[in-house]
């Protein structure tokens, strides 16, 4: 494994405070985009909120955000674009709700995905981080809501998290703005290259579906080569998402 | 106003009330008589001919003109009218009694059979329309489908296989899958097989069917053959048919190995306090709404329990994978469940 | 040759969606969730399983009881409502003796020493300025209140519970749960309901949402129906009644615009809605503690910019219509009372009258100027003294002035009745519509968003003034 996923305590050392500065609205000359995509109700916008010192409206709501926001900070001399895309269960099917965030995650070309979940739902949050991370390998986990995680007596094992999804996990309370300068550290090396990512790949597939996605998979590598997400054309191909056919053939996405 | 009172109001209202429902009522109404008529053109005559044509043929059975006069529900003049066309532009030919398709009435025909399965498949996946009323929607609709809007249909379901009925769909080239299968009137006991299609003709027989909730995908079990009776198990319930009605609905037998859960229960009669296991979503819930429960955690294996119940009784909360998700009891028992 | 190749790949796609089958979804969400199950298993430790979510699931037993669940849902709604009505007023009455009272005497005089002419001071101060300022003066402080309850009460997760409580009603007339929410809020604003129906995700109850969203009483038609109901309803009864008389009057039309909501509801379900997807699934998210004075000032700076756009977007307009349609002559009659006159045999069968009619003519983009409207234009027909000139609205401090005005101008119980039917049932304003059209983005469904209630508004005043006329 080439990942050197660090802990909270890694990281706050290296934080710079003095490097962060909240821009709002003005996204115009950004260096980096990141997206913010996870479940509903995880406090992506909260996060968002917290970076870009913005104020977006977060509602204790599944269903809130619908249309996706944008901001920008800058951290340590480069600009970074913040796009806060609506809350999804899963980017598997074709309902419109979700098409906003698929397409930004596969066309939009984040130069890092922050995915935030809610700690104490961890299991049903994985669902969308695993299609995630066969969308991109740039990514960090933002482990969020870890307050209310700690009253329920839940435990997470953030390094053996990190290990098992091959990103690096951040624990963050957004709401009480823990975690976030670790967060903006994770980020910042993500998009600068100073960690790299090995994501998880989906492994419990019956075997004939596996075959079909490899041979698929296969066949787009060939034409084109620099593709990191062949597995995943090849899953949205073999449900038969029209949207995909149509820009393998303008080649739009590479 | 020098004529007004209340009751020459409310009578002249009444009145329009009345008028505007005969025009406007639907499907008797007379605006939807006109609209209709000018409709039932010769398009649709030629094409229910091409049609049962092609499905006798199918069949390996002949018809003559008088059998198609006898089935086509309508004026004989203009079924002979056009029978006589279609002779013209070589869509069938007329050999003695005998009406026979020519290659490019199949065709025509095969375009037809297309256009009906992929607008039931439609029907099914992205509409709320009960499964007795596809059929008669995509009669009418087969008519109305341009080839290239046939073509957008089929591509936007991502060219299925099979309609929701498992009748083939065929091919924009006209080839047909087979379907290779066993009619569960012929099954042994303790066979165990997938429904892989239902006829829906006899209309008599298939809404028997449909009204035992019999659905393709779902799995079965043979456990009682007689010559009055078929009993098998489905999704937790046992289903009696008569030998006839259990004629209609085809399987693929499974292999031995195959484990078959009999004791399945559905998630409307879990008790609050009881726990269960998911065993799978029945095939009877499609398209976006089978996907969106499946996103939900509503997968084989997962643990879910009653977290709240509405105070009038429904819909009710389950607690799966740490999350409370409310469902109405229509959705609710369509998901098997094994309790523990 | 590349397209080839892709052609090729689309290809053995299709063929190889035909050899796995129906079941790829299935297979494929399964197989993610049991990655998940592998990963959770191995890095998440649940201490105590039993003291998970306890407060919650206690919360939760008793916002969703037999026994508390419905009465703690009304108190609540009715707290709401109460605070947002009796709230309103001094920062109503503040705002409107500002820009009615101070403002607009001012920019009258100093229009006039610098010599505008006539008509341009009356086209931009009482006609623009007038209307602009006359929906701040009556929006801004019921929607500044009534929001930021919603949110907090959102913010700590009750909402939800709402909506899962009364989703069996809303199950018997083919509706989502999710829409007693979206109805609430309408209680504030119809555009704002409409917007909040993006939060139910089947196609066909969304719709159902849209289109009956007006059906509630928003926050610019509950001055009409109270002031209206104190001077026509109160007057019948005895003075020490007069107040309860009025508010159940009140109470009676919002419950009505409840009843129609369902009865519509169940209509459309049934005929033209038949076939639309129809699901239903509702999470129901953990309580959380609202961040009270942050959730406070973003919406209350939320409302703010929607009721200052509204305001300028479509009351500013409407204002300069109005004062146009009263001031333009076509020979010597001025364009409002030949209109009013047209009008005044259809409004007698409503029995309404054409002022009325009129008044809600121009005043869809805004509903809460029609009462200034109506008195502006009563004064204008009828002659009787009183009103600041020929489009210039007003209203008058005291209930029983107005009260006489109306009654010089011809109106009786029945009229006030059915004014108070016709303000419950009419086309939604036209911020509202807008809104429906940019969410549905079909001009069918906003089409009849837009004509049912008024076409059902023609009906029921229609049958009540023939019957109140057999009878009375
Ligand atoms: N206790 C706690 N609440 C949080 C935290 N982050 C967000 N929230 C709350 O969770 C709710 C949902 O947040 P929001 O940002 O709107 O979620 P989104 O739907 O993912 O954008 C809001 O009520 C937030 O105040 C946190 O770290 N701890
Ligand atoms: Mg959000």
């Amino acid at each position: 494994m080439d990942t050197k996923p660090k802990s909270a305590c890694d990281t706050c050392v290296h934080f710079n405070a003095e490097g962060l500065k909240k821009l709002g609205v003005n996204t115009t000359n950004f260096d980096f985009v990141v997206a913010l995509a996870g479940n509903p109700n995880t406090g992506k916008s909260t996060v968002f909120n917290a970076i870009t010192g913005l104020r977006q409206h977060t509602g204790n709501w599944p269903g809130k955000t619908v249309t996706r926001a944008e901001g920008a900070f800058e951290y340590n001399k480069k600009k970074f674009k913040m796009v806060d895309l609506p809350g999804t269960y899963s980017l598997l099917s074709t309902s419109e709700d979700e098409e906003v965030a698929r397409n930004f995650l596969l066309f939009g070309k984040p130069s890092v995905t922050v995915i935030v979940v809610d700690a104490s739902r961890l299991e049903r949050n994985l669902n969308l981080v695993l299609q995630i991370l066969e969308i991109t390998d740039r990514a960090v986990l933002c482990l969020n809501l870890m307050d209310e995680a700690d009253r329920n007596g839940i435990e997470i094992d953030t390094r053996s998290l990190a290990r098992e999804l091959g990103i690096p996990v951040v624990a963050s309370s957004a709401r009480f703005n823990k975690g976030i300068p670790e967060l903006i550290q994770t980020i910042s090396d993500l998009a600068n290259g100073k960690v790299s990512c090995k994501p998880h790949r989906i492994k419990n597939i019956p075997k004939k579906i596996e075959k079909a996605v490899e041979k698929l998979s296969d066949e787009i590598k060939k034409e084109y080569p620099n593709l990191p997400n062949s597995r995943w054309i090849a899953f949205r191909l073999l449900e038969g998402d029209r949207h995909i056919m149509e820009v393998l053939r303008t080649g739009e996405f590479v | 106003m020098s004529t007004y009172n209340p009751i020459n109001a409310l009578l002249l209202f009444f009145a329009i009330l009345i008028m505007a429902f005969f025009v406007f009522r639907p499907s008797k109404g007379w605006l939807w008589l006109i609209l209709n008529s000018t409709k039932t053109n010769d398009k649709i005559v030629v094409e229910d001919i091409l049609k049962l044509l092609y499905h006798n043929e199918n069949a390996d059975k002949h018809l003559n003109t008088n059998d198609i006069v006898r089935t086509i529900k309508n004026n004989e003049r203009l079924i002979i009218e056009n029978i006589n066309k279609m002779v013209l532009h070589e869509l069938i030919t007329v050999e003695g009694d005998v009406v026979k398709l020519t290659k490019s009435g199949s065709d025509y025909a095969l375009r037809i059979v297309r256009a009906h399965r992929l607008w039931e498949k439609f029907l099914a996946e992205k509409t709320g329309f009960k499964e007795a009323e596809w059929h008669a929607l995509a009669e009418q609709k087969e008519h109305e489908l341009s080839a290239a809007e046939t073509e957008q249909l089929a591509s936007r379901l991502g060219n299925p296989q099979f309609d929701p009925h498992g009748d083939p769909i065929p091919t924009q080239t006209g080839k047909i899958a087979k379907i290779k299968g066993t009619p569960i009137s012929e099954l042994e006991v303790n066979t165990i097989g997938r429904i892989i299609h239902i006829k829906d003709k006899p209309d008599v027989i298939y809404r028997q069917i449909l009204a035992e909730n019999i659905h393709i995908g779902s799995l079965i079990r043979i456990v009682e053959k007689t010559p009055e009776r078929i009993v098998f198990h489905s999704e937790g319930e046992a289903f009696v048919l008569a030998p006839i009605v259990a004629g209609n609905i085809t399987v693929t037998v499974l292999e031995k190995d195959m484990t078959f859960e009999d004791d399945l229960a559905r998630l409307s009669n879990l008790k609050e306090g009881e726990t269960a296991k998911i065993i799978g979503i029945s095939k009877e819930i499609r398209g976006d709404s089978r996907r969106r429960l499946l996103d939900l955690g509503f997968v084989k294996g997962a643990d879910v329990r009653i977290d709240l119940i509405n105070p009038l009784g429904e819909p009710k909360a389950f607690l799966i994978k740490g999350t409370s998700i409310a469902l109405r009891n229509n959705q609710a028992s369509k998901i098997l469940i094994k309790k523990e | 040759m590349k397209s080839k190749s892709i052609e090729d790949i689309i290809a053995l796609s299709n063929d190889l969606r035909w050899q796995i089958g129906d079941d790829f979804h299935d297979n494929l969400a399964e197989g993610i969730y049991a990655d998940a199950a592998e990963i959770v298993s191995t890095t998440v430790k649940t201490k105590d399983a039993d003291r998970k979510f306890r407060l919650d699931a206690r919360i939760d037993k008793i916002l969703t009881s037999k026994l508390w669940g419905f009465p703690l849902m009304f108190l609540i709604l009715a707290l709401v409502l109460w605070v947002t009505i009796v709230g309103a007023n001094y920062p109503s009455a503040m705002l409107s003796s500002l820009l009615l009272d101070t403002v607009h005497p001012a920019l009258k005089g100093f229009a006039s020493n610098i010599g505008l002419p006539w008509w341009l001071d009356g086209f931009l101060i009482d006609g623009v300025y007038l209307a602009v300022a006359w929906v701040v003066a009556v929006m801004l402080p019921p929607m500044a209140i009534f929001f930021p309850l919603f949110t907090l009460l959102e913010d700590f997760g009750y909402l939800p519970r709402v909506a899962f409580n009364l989703d069996h009603l809303f199950k018997l007339s083919g509706a989502h749960g999710k829409q007693a929410l979206t109805m609430s809020m309408g209680f504030g604003c119809n555009a704002a309901g409409v917007v909040a129906t993006r939060i139910i995700d089947s196609p066909r109850e969304r719709l159902i949402a849209i289109i009956t969203n007006n059906f509630s009483l928003c926050n610019g038609r509950w001055p009409t129906q109270i002031l209206i109901a104190t001077i026509f309803i109160g007057a019948i009864v005895s003075p020490s009644m007069a107040g309860i008389a009025s508010l159940s009057a009140v109470i009676g039309i919002a419950v009505l615009g409840i009843f129609f909501m369902f009865l519509v509801s169940w209509a459309l379900s049934k005929t033209v809605l038949k076939g639309e997807v129809s699901t239903f699934n509702l999470e129901l998210p953990p309580y959380r503690p609202p961040r009270f004075w942050k959730t406070i000032y973003t919406s209350l700076i939320d409302r703010t910019i929607i009721v200052l756009w509204r305001a300028i977007v479509f009351a500013a307009p409407a204002g300069a219509v109005i004062w146009l349609i009263s001031n333009i002559y076509l020979g010597d009659e001025s364009i409002a009372s030949w209109m009013i006159h047209s009008l005044d045999g259809f409004g007698f069968l409503l029995g309404l009258n054409g002022v009325i009619l009129v008044a809600y003519i121009v005043a869809i983009p805004a509903n809460e100027i029609v009462i200034p409207t109506i008195l502006m234009l009563t004064v204008l027909v009828s002659g009787i003294p009183g009103g600041e000139g020929a489009g210039v609205m007003f209203e008058l401090d005291s209930v029983n002035a107005t009260g006489q005005i109306l009654r010089s101008g011809g109106w009786t119980l029945l009229t006030a009745v059915n004014l108070m039917l016709f303000s419950l049932l009419h086309n939604p304003c036209s911020t509202t519509i807008y809104t429906i059209y940019k969410e549905t983005k079909s001009l069918k469904w906003t089409t009849v968003a837009t004509v049912l209630p008024i076409v059902m508004g023609f009906v029921v005043t229609f049958l009540v003034a023939q019957i109140w006329r057999l009878y009375a």
